[in-house]
């Protein structure tokens, strides 16, 4: 029983130490344009395991949805206007997004490798 | 301009679904002229999303990059317990309706705290409202064009139908007896918050609070979210293209938890009340 609680601590401990280095460290910020409902890149890679921010700029006048199912954010971003969000760390894997009000053509996706 | 019409009506469906169905509770308990609290609180919730909408579209920073999405959250899970208390309450309510219909209801008025439908009038229009509202502005901003114009028309043509569908839930539930409307409207509540659950869940997950996970199973090819059906379905019952593990989870264990102490009782009425009847018991 001390055995399993002593394992079960050590990466508990471990995480709790680390944890404020991981928000003191910037997160890494990674530029996404959209413009005439097109995404620039429509293929981001990143760093599985590092969480990261996305800088969406939408340099259409019309209102763009940031939205991805993978990755559960959905984000509105008025004409004209940059958002940041905030992605966790990923783990390895495709994560595709859309822009939900051009879904035709305002498509992407986030490549953590 | 199909598109704006679509996402305009998507937007707005479960806002109009929540009136339509606490208009109709207020019409049947006999409360028409508590309709006020319901008109007021779906006008606060349209003056909130109007106030982010601008928010949004005007400031940026830190505060809006992340507000809106703390907001959110906070908003789905108020909803969720709003929803789940007025569930239970309406079907403990709904056990001894029939034959004493006049009383019951005066105790039902008196017990019941009125402005909370109001509340949940509130929380169902703000909780999309702010993105509708942009949206729209932005096709406005972009309207320079008759085609332009048209897609505004389109937009504001969405809204308006998902109204007509609150109407139509209205109308249709008045048609039901008061304990089927209580039974059927508690049985929507309850995978309508099941699903909002699960939403927040998901919320949380993207804002780092839960770990991210792979989704369990991937139906886009067969039901995306997206389309009419999907996103009806999504309103309604909380169905998912590509829930996480965690957001399955919720889902479930909400309807079993949930479902079991609220509709448990259901159950076990007609029982206890054929024994009223028999004289039995009291």
């Amino acid at each position: 029983m001390k055995g399993l609680a002593a394992t079960l601590a050590v990466p508990l401990f471990a995480g709790l130490a680390l944890a404020p280095v991981g928000v003191q460290a910037a997160d890494q910020e990674i530029p996404l344009t959209l413009e005439k409902n097109r995404f620039d890149p429509a293929e981001i890679k990143v760093k599985a395991g590092a969480p990261f921010v996305l800088v969406i700029t939408n340099k259409d006048k019309s209102a763009e949805e940031f939205e991805s199912k993978d990755l559960k954010i959905e984000k509105v971003i008025a004409g004209g206007k940059t958002v940041k969000v905030k992605v966790p760390a990923l783990k390895a894997g495709t994560y595709k997004f859309v822009g939900e009000y051009h879904e035709a053509t305002a498509q992407g996706r986030i490549i953590a490798e | 301009m199909g598109g704006t019409f679509l996402i305009t009506l998507r937007e707005a469906f479960e806002a109009a679904l929540l009136l339509g169905v606490v208009y109709t509770y207020l019409d049947k308990i006999g409360a028409r002229r508590h309709f006020g609290w319901v008109t007021l609180g779906g006008a606060l919730g349209l003056a909130a999303s109007i106030v982010m909408g601008v928010a949004v579209a005007y400031f940026s920073g830190p505060l809006v990059d992340l507000g809106p999405d703390v907001i959110a959250a906070a908003v789905i899970f108020l909803a969720v317990i709003l929803l789940t208390w007025h569930a239970w309450w309406m079907q403990r309510h709904a056990r001894g309706i029939r034959g004493e219909v006049e009383r019951r209801i005066d105790q039902a008025r008196s017990t019941q705290r009125l402005w909370m439908v109001g509340l949940i009038a509130f929380t169902g229009v703000f909780r999309e409202g702010a993105e509708t509202v942009i949206f729209l502005w932005g096709l406005m901003a972009e309207a320079t064009s008759a085609a332009g114009w048209g897609s505004v028309a389109a937009g504001v043509a969405g809204v308006a139908s998902a109204g007509l569908l609150g109407w139509i839930i209205f109308c249709g539930g008045r048609r039901l007896s008061l304990g089927r409307f209580f039974t059927v409207t508690t049985v929507l509540l309850i995978f309508l918050a099941a699903g909002l659950f699960s939403t927040g869940i998901g919320r949380l997950q993207s804002l780092g609070v839960l770990p991210m996970m792979t989704p369990l199973w991937d139906t886009s090819w067969l039901l995306s979210d997206s389309s009419v059906v999907g996103s009806f379905l999504a309103g309604l019952l909380g169905y998912r293209e590509r829930p996480s593990p965690l957001e399955a989870a919720a889902h479930v264990a909400y309807l079993l938890v949930v479902g079991f102490v609220i509709l448990g009782g259901a159950w076990r009425r007609p029982h206890s009340a054929s024994a009223v009847r028999a004289g039995v018991s009291r």
